[in-house]
């Protein structure tokens, strides 16, 4: 790998970055119905299932999950192929480095015998099954909740599920400064871009890069302390008070009925 | 103490944690009313002279008061005295990433008066006038990184305006900004101004000086005041402004005579 | 595994506040942001091939330990947020992993090495490298743990395994031999790189942060329980013999000859396709756990194999007759 190749990856890095987050940010604004929900009934409901995800012991459970995150993934009027794109990018690896070497190691009785020494077994089968819903499941909630709740209101969730507020605070400006970070680290590499032009060898590569690091770190320390005079100037004692408007409304209970239901359920799908 | 005067700085010295000085000797009184302008090169302490007035560094010799209360590290630690001080002054920091560390534009200009304890309704209606104030309503929800340049200035300054301060104390406010944005900001200025409230501000475009203040601080390079007054006094002393760089020099070569002046301008309105 | 790291994160709140004050948040914050970015940069190793690092004993040595726990542990939050990538169901064994147990003992051998030595000089520098190397080992050899322990607490009644299935002999050093290889000198090269410029370029920020940084006095007992943690079963393991099954000492030498060659190879065409899934997915923990997950079912399943072979080659030994399937 050259050293031009080192540049313009990470540099396709950066910006790839940049833009899924915001395609992210721009599906939270959509008026679908889990962007309408409240971000702390959200949260909890969604942990509720994904819990399940982990208990289920058996195929239903995990297939109806998946059907249920579909579902809401047209009621939010999120672009299926788009969801489906990014929950299945993940899986063909995760697949092939976990599950399929399962099929073959786990001890039970023979399905399938190929080329007369690897063995697929039943069970083994039956374990990458569970492990591809269980992941397929988890991932799809997870990406629910990330495609319709904006950081903010995400932030002010964690508040009231009493994280320690010193975290929230820390979520929320490390959030912000991210991006001027990677702004000033991409130019940096386009500026070295610009000056490259049979490439630098790797070794030269991670030199530069060392140093690039090294004076990014002193520069956000710096910058962190000029913030901190900032925060000070307009009053800041220690524990950043926020608005926190959030309110119930009817589509929010009728969510949380509907989980129960579902929980019952499934419940009783696990444990009869 | 003089209580009529807002500022009064006595022999006013600072030195960074390394020893270096950074200010020396300062000594001036700020009333009610007066809009100064801070001039020096770069170099000259004028981002620390504004720290200082915001109670964000202390003199490491000599003495600041503010409202007729010395400033201290204990007398801003917290408490009453603290928030009243904080209410009082805003401070518009010269880099828009420093001042503007909230997640969006609606957070960080309710931060100020949430901090100071105001109620939540009456935070919410300070927030919209100092959006209103400055036109910048539409960027309600943006986060800092989708701003542009005078967009981050704006909403910088918004952000201190909501905590309706009686002094502003703003570093290098028309760095960067194109000439129209310029020109918009001055009138906010002039505008906002009035016989109660101060106005401090650190530049090195003499443009903006004529235009704004009505009293002129001139910072040197022994980093201590070289002069202190109208604007009218030195404005026009092109050897004053020469030797304390605040205007550069242009040489010109006709056949062997050097023709030297210094860059001024003369401005011509029309009213 | 929240439970296991919510005692570190307790901890590290308290400390943390108690020496940065009400600097906490934006100095934080800001170094959170740094670990970031510096965990999304694809580093390109000797050799070739390029790896990423995480950054963790880096921080732990300019902020302290503690420090490094939050901040380390704020990344792996926001990642998971962010590119919703999975990161989100493993976040608390992530975190134990590489928040949690990679600064803890990175920073405690960094220790251990750099004593008391000046802030700029060789043996500190020496102290950094060694020290991030086997912080990322560490987390490499815990994660295993957790991978290996799965098949023995969880399964359905038939034996079949309803997690991971790779049992505490397969797991752990396919985790430690991926590591060894990759991920570990990408931390070293990289922290090492940075602490040396901080040296050459930056020394009054250096000597600065050193003075300020606070470590509380019983960081070492924590530090300490989790290098047990970490290196205590492998240790086990090799000693016990267990680590290979049936396969003697013999066997083991030629395993060890073929897998980091095979590993390196394999390594080399895996990084190539991967960058390619959405980047943010390679240069955040996906990506640490995709290759680790690739270590251990390269190795995995070249041991397997491998193994399969050798008992087979074994019992046509035994039985010259046989044409043996097994």
């Amino acid at each position: 790998m050259t050293g031009g190749g080192f540049l313009a990856r990470n540099i396709a890095g950066f910006t790839q970055a940049l833009e899924s987050v915001l395609v992210t940010e721009n599906l939270c604004r959509i008026s679908g119905f889990m962007q309408s929900l409240d971000p702390r009934v959200k949260a909890v409901t969604l942990l509720i299932f994904i819990i399940f995800v982990g208990l289920a012991q058996d195929f239903p459970v995990l297939i109806a999950i998946f059907i249920l995150a579909l579902v809401l993934v047209l009621l939010s009027k999120i672009p299926v192929a788009f969801f489906l794109k990014r929950l299945f990018i993940f899986i063909p690896v995760f697949t092939a480095v976990i599950a399929i070497p399962a099929i073959f190691i786990t001890p039970g009785t023979p399905l399938v015998i190929i080329a007369g020494q690897a063995v697929i077994t039943a069970q083994g089968a039956r374990t990458a099954g569970l492990l591809i819903m269980r992941v397929v499941d988890s991932l799809s909630l997870g990406l629910l909740l990330i495609f319709t709740t904006p950081w903010t209101k995400f932030l002010v969730a964690l508040r009231w599920l009493r994280l320690p507020s010193l975290i929230v605070d820390v979520l929320g400006m490390t959030y912000r400064y991210i991006f001027l970070l990677l702004h000033t680290t991409n130019s940096m590499f386009l500026a070295r871009q610009s000056r490259t032009i049979g490439g630098f060898s790797g070794a030269e590569n991670r030199r530069w890069l060392g140093r690039a690091l090294a004076t990014t770190m002193v520069k956000s320390q710096y910058l962190s302390e000029e913030v901190y005079l900032a925060m000070l100037s307009r009053g800041y004692q220690g524990e950043i008070r926020t608005l926190n408007e959030l309110s119930l409304r009817s589509r929010d209970f009728i969510w949380m009925a509907f989980t129960l239901v579902a929980v019952s359920l499934m419940f009783w799908s696990i444990y009869r | 103490m003089d209580s009529t005067f807002i500022y009064i700085a006595k022999n006013l010295n600072y030195d960074y944690p390394g020893g270096i000085s950074a200010l020396r000797q300062i000594c001036f009184k700020i009333g009610a009313g007066e809009l100064v302008a801070l001039v020096g090169a770069n170099g000259s302490g004028k981002s620390t002279l504004l720290k200082l007035l915001d109670g964000l560094l202390f003199p490491t010799a000599g003495e600041l008061q503010a409202f007729g209360m010395k400033l201290s590290e204990s007398v801003l630690e917290t408490g009453n005295r603290a928030a009243e001080f904080r209410r009082r002054v805003g401070f518009v920091f010269q880099d828009p990433d420093v001042q503007l560390f909230s997640p969006t534009v609606w957070d960080e200009v309710t931060f100020g008066p949430l901090q100071l304890g105001i109620s939540k309704d009456e935070v919410i209606s300070r927030a919209n006038e100092a959006l209103a104030l400055l036109n910048i309503g539409s960027l309600r929800e943006r986060p800092p990184y989708l701003l542009s340049g005078g967009e981050k200035k704006k909403v910088s300054l918004a952000c201190v305006l909501s905590l309706r301060p009686q002094v502003l104390l703003l570093d290098e406010p028309t760095t960067g900004l194109d000439p129209w944005s310029q020109g918009n900001l001055i009138d906010f200025l002039l505008q906002w101004a009035d016989k109660d409230k101060v106005l401090v501000f650190s530049t090195q475009d003499l443009d903006v000086v004529e235009e704004i203040a009505t009293r002129v601080i001139v910072m040197g390079a022994g980093h201590d005041i070289v002069a202190d007054g109208k604007p009218e006094e030195f404005l026009s002393d092109s050897d004053f402004l020469l030797r304390n760089n605040l205007v550069h020099e242009h040489s010109h070569r006709h056949k062997e005579l050097v023709h030297r002046h210094p860059h001024l301008h003369e401005h011509r309105h029309e009213h | 595994m929240y439970v296991v790291s919510a005692p570190f994160w307790y901890v590290a709140v308290q400390r943390v506040r108690k020496v940065l004050t009400h600097r906490t948040v934006p100095a934080l914050a800001l170094f959170s942001a740094f670990t970031f970015i510096l965990m999304m940069f694809n580093i390109p190793l000797p050799g070739g091939t390029t790896g990423h690092a995480v950054g963790g004993t880096l921080v732990a040595i300019i902020l302290g330990p503690w420090a490094a726990v939050l901040s380390v542990s704020v990344v792996l939050a926001i990642q998971a947020l962010l590119f919703g990538d999975g990161g989100l169901t493993t976040f608390g064994a992530n975190c134990f992993n590489m928040a949690v147990v990679l600064p803890m003992v990175g920073y405690f051998i960094y220790k251990v090495i750099s004593g008391n030595s000046d802030i700029n000089s060789a043996r500190r520098l020496a102290g950094t490298i060694v020290g991030s190397y086997f912080g990322i080992i560490a987390a490499a050899l815990v994660a295993g743990l957790e991978l290996g322990l799965q098949p023995l607490l969880f399964h359905a009644a038939d034996g079949t395994p309803l997690y991971a299935p790779y049992s505490l002999n397969i797991a752990i050093p396919a985790m430690a031999i991926g590591h060894l290889a990759i991920a570990g000198p990408a931390e070293a090269i990289v922290t090492g790189l940075v602490f040396f410029y901080l040296q050459k370029s930056h020394s009054a920020f250096l000597s600065r942060q050193a003075s300020q940084k606070d470590e509380g006095k019983l960081w070492f007992v924590w530090a300490g329980a989790l290098v047990v943690l970490a290196f205590a079963t492998p240790l086990g393991l090799l000693a016990s013999g267990t680590a290979w099954a049936e396969w003697g000492a013999n066997e083991l030498k030629e395993i060890l000859g073929y897998i980091p060659q095979g590993l390196g190879r394999m390594s080399g065409i895996w990084h190539a396709p991967l960058p390619d899934y959405t980047i943010p997915t390679i240069g955040n923990i996906a990506g640490y756990i995709l290759s680790a997950l690739i270590g251990i079912a390269v190795v995995g399943f070249l041991l397997w194999m491998l193994g399969r072979w050798i008992s087979r080659k074994k019992r046509i030994k035994q039985n010259p007759t046989s044409t043996g399937v097994s």
